[in-house]
């Protein structure tokens, strides 16, 4: 059904294309030679490194750690596959010929070196927010990067979504170009954090549904969503954690990968965190944590921990050594609280606490489900803490009501739909 | 497929599929054979090994997913084997047949990190995924507050523990 | 004559002689020579005589039974012919040794042996152990403390009436010399005849050292670091690994075909072979060859068998209950364990009869180690590697699946990850022993925890009618148990059943615990063989065997009945053991017979809260059994403490106050040990264990559902020992015995309700609230 009215109105894309085009058509940038690396300082290059890691490039731009940059991630979207490109200097299958200015116009107009409109699967929606000198630092670092010859596989974008012109309408409807403009009522620190929430981290690319276009919802932004089979939770006021978020707790998150009041990093997250923002100096993770923890409806640690120790408690009320529980119940206690057992008064961020865990309040148990089936690796999360999958262990009706069990214990939140064969679906991925 | 990992303080490598669960890496192929199998479910514990310092069921993890890091089975908690633990297990006299105790001391060792002076219910809660079917329980309780006192430093209070009186 | 034949000859309710309740010591003397270097105490058999008592120890052609051997640096190595399982019988045993030699305990250390036919009858179970060896590890105690003090008198120059043993020196005013010394130094040749042997000057009870005193285990410091060897670490070169498919049905299942053609892309698989076995132990079995087990794992989930099954491949739980409930209702079934004269005469003129069912469910041994076996070929003699209670029963088995001579085959020991039982069955070594045979290398069967519990001797369900008839006075004048269950020993050791008074053989251990010691008039017990359970599955031997679901319905049946008679339970109980006429008790093994019973309960009713006011939802049940054997009681009595929530019907056991007479107490630490475990066994099987066939086959397969006692389950327990200098008796299992019953009564006392059937799930609880 959207697919029809999305096929409808895209019809009247193509009759309006004539009065369209002229608005659409953009130049190409004349190649250049791939600047020599000693064009740039060092600083300027550990610059654009950091740049690199809060702007998540390595992320997508990277299938094989071998071959950084290399591109050739696949993106499902509702439309096709995008697979991402190469961005390393090689000059015939990476961005070697691009200049800065080639390069300064895609990340903030969406439009490739030869003209082309880019998808907004690439957020320059975001990245338009980036200052002159990140953009030249994050040049700096792209383009003194290891060349390596690989070309992307096509995008399998079905017609017309494959016509990277009609990107041009797109864009009238869905993009603003321009610089982030700092808000004068708030600090600095809180600035930094928008601006890099905002621009550069583009943390709405994943944390905000997006409507039938594919563009963010900005009525929704920020109320979560799943992207790349990853629940990625609200961050305002909806977040559904029994704790609110404390800069402090934020900032342990984003720093460690783990908070002791929402649980650990893992999937894109892990990614975010480890490789994103593992180099970023620690005023800008300080003020993306002001800023999320303003965003999601800021807490006092007092107040933070006495909302945990009554979410566990709660909790535990509710599980008791008894003979004959429930079989979730069970199994948790056997197979689950030996790691995931706190003290109520102060939960232990290795060990994850059920009641407190974002991924048993998230409305989608995607997240859950994934971590039980397959593990958390020593990658993801707290670095070196590792929890093995269950997937050889427990049947989909087992995990299910181990699943459901949390989630009517641990949350007060309705229970999952379809539990049991969603966790089917996942348990071959 | 080659996985190397530290084991018990050495670095070695073990070339076998990464999906053989860690267990049988080290009964098998690595000769720690202190590492017992009950189940193969991770709901009995006596598996149970350390990795990178956290307890971890052998049994459903992966021998790659431990690529690099620091596994400890109970030959290696103490290079005599007089961890207070297991000082404190000989002290209350608390195996039976023995099978299930190396994944309660290894259990315990990981608990004693996290909660330093348990409580009973945090006993209960943490040491429940660890069965001994000789149900040497009280015991397992006993031996764990007891290693708890000598690692708190308050020593050992002989005099509540049963069969260490005299030791002729 | 061996305990076999003790068992033929002696039916449950009659008493052995002293002297018999002993390893076969008859035909037999003691012979003491050098051997290597030491001096090696064993036992040989009269008839042969022996000039030179040194040669014969060390051409070992006399086929001896060595006990001990001390060598010249004074270590005294005692070996053990029973298996570790977690009673520590080894420290116990050897400290009966020690304790007579006068041994310094320090150098004391434990040999376990390997099977041979010198041991005699190998068998761990029933706990007997100590019960049977405490006599002959005495005397040979004594005859090498003797021997020394006459050799250590030689040696100071002084009369052996000079000198005392202590401390492994031979003693004499200030002069001494260590057994070490004399061992090296002296000619402690000599035998011992089977007469000498009585006259053996065994120590008074006030003399002894270490028999009664606290001491640590020797087989525990191994348990805690790793080193400790079960049969699952067994390894030898060149083996492969096998994983069982193990067929639909226990019998008559056979293999149509096998297609591994999906299997064989797993690295590291050789190949399915399906097993041929002559002894059927094993019928319609295929097993996964590969070079590691994950790989036989890995291998075995694509293996596709296809089966024909046996009969039984419908069998549910209810169908065995349904035809238990048959058997009862025909009176030409089973045997008459006993029937005294004059049951049915107190019937047909009783005022009053009572009568009630009880059930209990299907449990499993689940002991930590799966089952598993090595096995191979080496010089023409099969190894077979692993743990086992019984190796004299399954030796013949693998001799006959083999095609060998019994004596080609050894059972190498190890320690058992957990036997209850489950180990007196070798049966997990036959498709070892056939796989390797089969294939001409070492074959190390290992099998899953589901693999070991579809091939599990389970306790079988069991289905008893209790009945009970009242005078006028409501005084208890006749009684009658009609028990139906599988049977252990019919189907794996029928030589092992006596005749009942029918004339028909009955599984005493499937019957043990009827023969209570209340005096209630004429009695009458008839244990029934329950055929389609043995036909479903190989019913086991678990912890107490019969004991268990015996006394679950008699001492319910007890509880009802006192209450029936408007009495209190222990008050009608203590009338009821009155130590009278065959429940006097006879020397050496049951002297005061019912009145230590009686005594044991008054004892928990002390030391219990029996008698207070409970918080509401609260209440105390009693118990009390003999244990297992009329002629080895283990007195036991116990409290149990419940709450019962109305509304979930959770039964949380708050406390067990046990209260226990085994006679002398050999390692106090051990014995209170076994008895918190027999204890909390039987709790489990109360509350939180048990499963159920369906379609042929138990429906738990693993701790996802079955779901024994953990740690957060145990309730405090306060354990007391009656104070005693009486023969020895088994502690392993009598304590499984009382908590069941005492827990269900505790319910009664709680809430008013009755459950007559274990476990006790909190679903009947709550149904019988509403009923
Ligand atoms: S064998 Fe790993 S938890 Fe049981
Ligand atoms: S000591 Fe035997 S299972 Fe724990």
């Amino acid at each position: 059904m959207i697919k029809k009215i999305l096929m409808g109105i895209v019809g009247l894309a193509v009759l309006v294309l004539a009065v369209f085009l002229v608005i659409a058509w953009e130049s190409s940038v004349d190649p250049v030679d791939p600047p020599a690396s000693d064009q740039f300082s060092q600083q300027q290059i550990d610059r654009g490194e950091v740049i690199s890691g809060l702007g998540n490039c390595q992320t997508c731009h990277t299938t094989d750690p071998e071959q950084p940059y290399a591109g050739g991630l696949a993106m499902p979207t509702p439309f096709g596959t995008i697979y991402t490109t190469n961005i390393t200097p090689d000059p015939e299958t990476g961005i070697g010929q691009w200049s800065q200015e080639a390069f300064a116009r895609a990340m903030r107009e969406g439009v490739d070196r030869s003209g082309s409109h880019l998808f907004p699967a690439f957020p320059y929606t975001h990245f338009t927010k980036m200052t002159d000198e990140d953009v030249a630092d994050l040049y700096a670092y792209v383009m003194t990067r290891e060349p390596i010859r690989t070309e992307a596989p096509e995008n399998t974008l079905e017609f017309p979504f494959n016509i990277r012109m009609l990107q041009a309408g797109w864009k009238l409807l869905f993009f603003d170009e321009g610089r982030y403009q700092a808000e004068d009522s708030m600090s600095d620190e809180w600035n930094r954090g928008a601006y890099l929430a905002e621009g550069l981290g583009h943390c709405s690319a994943c944390h905000s549904p997006r409507n039938q276009f594919g563009a963010e919802d900005k009525g929704q932004a920020w109320e979560g969503t799943v992207v790349n089979g990853w629940y990625a939770p609200a961050l305002n006021e909806s977040n559904l954690s029994p704790v609110d978020w404390t800069t402090d707790d934020a900032h342990a998150y984003l720093r460690e990968g783990a908070s002791p009041f929402h649980g650990v990093a893992i999937g894109s997250m892990a990614d975010v965190v480890h490789a994103g923002l593992g180099k970023a100096p620690d005023e800008d993770v300080r003020g993306l944590a002001v800023w999320l923890s303003d965003l999601a409806g800021a807490a006092d640690g007092e107040q933070a921990g006495s909302q945990a120790t009554a979410a566990i408690k709660s909790a535990q009320a509710q599980l008791g050594p008894d003979p004959n529980m429930s079989q979730g119940e069970r199994i948790y206690a056997y197979a689950c609280a030996s790691c995931h057992y706190n003290d109520p008064a102060s939960p232990n961020a290795m060990r994850p606490d059920m009641s407190l865990n974002s991924a048993v309040t998230a409305p989608d148990p995607v997240n859950l489900i994934r971590a039980t089936l397959h593990g958390v690796s020593q990658e993801d999360g707290i670095p070196q803490v590792m929890m093995p999958g269950f997937a050889s262990a427990l049947s989909d009706q087992e995990i299910a009501s181990l699943l459901g069990f949390l989630r009517e214990t641990h949350t007060d939140q309705p229970a999952w739909d379809n539990l049991e064969q969603t966790i089917r679906d996942h348990r071959e991925q | 497929m080659a996985t190397e990992f530290q084991l018990n303080g050495q670095a070695i490598t073990v070339d076998i599929d990464g999906d053989t669960p860690l267990l049988w890496a080290l009964r098998d192929d690595l000769d720690q054979t202190g590492t017992k199998y009950g189940c193969g479910i991770g709901m009995c514990g006596a598996c149970t090994v350390l990795v990178n310092g956290r307890a971890t069921r052998s049994c459903i993890t992966p021998v790659e997913s431990v690529a690099n890091a620091t596994v400890t089975t109970i030959e290696g908690l103490d290079p005599d084997g007089e961890h207070p633990l297991q000082k404190a297990w000989v002290q209350t006299q608390t195996p039976q047949c023995g099978y299930c105790q190396s994944g309660q001391i290894m259990q315990a060792a990981a608990m004693l990190k996290d909660f330093p002076d348990p409580t009973d219910e945090q006993i209960n809660s943490v040491m429940a995924g660890n069965l001994c079917r000789c149900m040497a329980y009280v015991r397992i309780r006993e031996a764990i507050k007891l290693a708890a006192r000598e690692m708190n430093g308050a020593g050992a209070d002989n005099a509540s523990v049963a069969g260490g009186a005299t030791n002729e | 004559m061996n305990k076999f034949e003790r068992y033929l000859n002696r039916p449950e309710g009659t008493e052995t002689p002293a002297s018999e309740n002993t390893l076969p010591v008859s035909r037999r003397g003691f012979l003491i020579g050098a051997a290597g270097a030491g001096f090696t105490l064993a036992f040989f058999r009269s008839g042969l005589s022996f000039a030179q008592p040194e040669e014969v120890v060390e051409a070992e052609t006399f086929d001896p039974t060595i006990w001990y051997h001390i060598f010249p640096d004074g270590r005294i190595v005692v070996n053990i012919a029973e298996a570790e399982m977690g009673q520590h019988v080894g420290t116990a045993l050897a400290r009966i040794v020690a304790d007579e030699l006068e041994a310094d305990w320090s150098m004391v250390e434990l040999h376990h042996v390997d099977s041979d036919p010198k041991w005699g009858l190998m068998v761990t179970g029933g706990s007997w152990s100590i019960w049977q060896n405490f006599t002959p590890l005495s005397r040979a105690g004594a005859a090498g403390r003797q021997a020394l003090i006459e050799e250590g008198a030689r040696l100071l120059g002084v009369s052996p009436d000079q000198c005392q043993a202590r401390n492994s020196q031979v003693i004499a005013g200030d002069q001494s010399i260590s057994y070490g010394d004399i061992v090296s130094q002296g000619d402690l040749s000599r035998t011992y005849s089977e007469e000498e042997l009585k006259q053996m000057p065994i120590k008074p009870a006030s003399q002894r050292r270490l028999i009664g005193r606290e001491s640590r285990a020797l087989d525990i410091p191994d348990k805690t670091d790793g080193t400790s060897q079960y049969g699952l670490d067994a390894k030898v070169e060149g083996m492969v690994y096998g994983r069982p498919l193990i067929p639909p049905t226990r019998y008559g299942s056979t293999v149509n075909s096998v297609d591994d053609s999906e299997a064989k892309s797993v690295k590291g698989y050789q190949q399915t072979i399906v097993l041929d076995d002559p002894t059927d132990t094993a019928p319609g079995w295929a097993v996964v060859i590969a070079d590691s087990f994950h790989a036989a794992n890995k291998a075995a989930a694509k293996v596709k068998v296809d089966w024909t099954a046996g009969d039984t491949a419908d069998v549910s739980e209810q169908d065995i209950l349904d035809h238990a409930v048959e058997l009862i209702e025909n009176p030409d079934k089973g045997s008459l364990m006993f029937s005294d004269e004059g049951v049915d005469e107190a019937f047909n003129n009783a005022s009053d009869v009572f009568e009630q069912d009880y059930i209990t469910h299907t449990v499993l041994h689940f002991q930590m180690e799966p089952v598993n076996a090595l096995a191979y070929e080496k010089d023409g003699t099969w190894e077979i590697h692993t743990g086992n209670q019984w190796q004299s029963l399954i030796l013949p088995v693998l001799a006959k699946a083999l095609g060998v001579k019994e004596d080609k085959v050894v059972m190498r020991t190890y320690m058992l990850g957990g036997g209850f039982g489950r180990r007196l069955n070798g049966d997990y070594a036959v498709p070892a022993a056939l796989a390797s045979q089969q294939l001409g290398k070492p074959v190390k069967l290992v099998f899953t925890r589901d693999d070991d519990i579809r091939f599990d001797s389970p306790r079988s369900p069991s289905y008893q009618r209790m009945r009970m008839a009242f005078d006028d006075n409501g005084n208890p004048v006749g009684m009658e148990h009609h028990a139906a269950a599988g049977w252990p020993t019919q189907v794996m050791a029928p030589f092992f059943m006596p005749k009942g008074a029918n004339d028909e053989p009955f599984d005493p251990f499937s019957a043990q615990g009827a023969a209570h010691w209340y005096s209630v008039g004429p009695h009458r017990v008839r244990p029934i063989s329950n055929d389609l359970a043995n036909a479903t599955f190989r019913p086991g031997w678990l912890r107490s065997v019969g004991s268990g679901w015996i006394n679950f319905a008699i001492e319910s049946f007890m509880d009802e009945a006192a209450r029936e008679a408007g009495q209190d339970p222990i008050d009608f109980r203590l009338a009821l053991l009155k130590a009278e006429g065959k429940n006097a008790g006879e020397a050496p093994n049951s002297v005061g017979g019912a009145s230590r019973q009686a005594n044991v309960l008054r004892r928990v009713r002390e030391i219990s809260e029996w008698g207070q006011d409970m918080p509401e939802g609260t209440g105390l049940g009693v118990a009390t059994t003999y244990g297992q054997e009329r002629n080895m009681p283990t007195w036991t009595a116990c409290v149990a403490k419940v709450n019962v929530n109305r509304e979930t019907g959770r039964v949380k056991l708050e406390k067990l106050t046990l209260v226990t007479d085994a006679g002398t107490v050999v390692h106090p630490d051990g014995a209170r040990a076994q008895v918190e475990g027999a204890a909390l066994w039987g709790a489990s099987m109360a509350l939180h264990e048990g499963t159920r066939f369906e379609n042929g086959e138990p429906v738990d397969r693993n701790l996802n559902t079955y779901t024994p006692m953990r740690i957060g389950d145990v309730p405090e327990l306060e354990i007391e020992f009656v104070d005693s200098t009486e023969a020895a008796v088994g502690l392993g299992e009598p304590a499984t015995t009382v908590t069941g019953p005492a827990i269900a009564n505790a319910i009664f006392a709680a809430v008013g309700i009755r459950l007559r059937e274990i476990p006790i799930t909190p679903e009947a609880v709550r149904e019988a609230l509403q009923a």
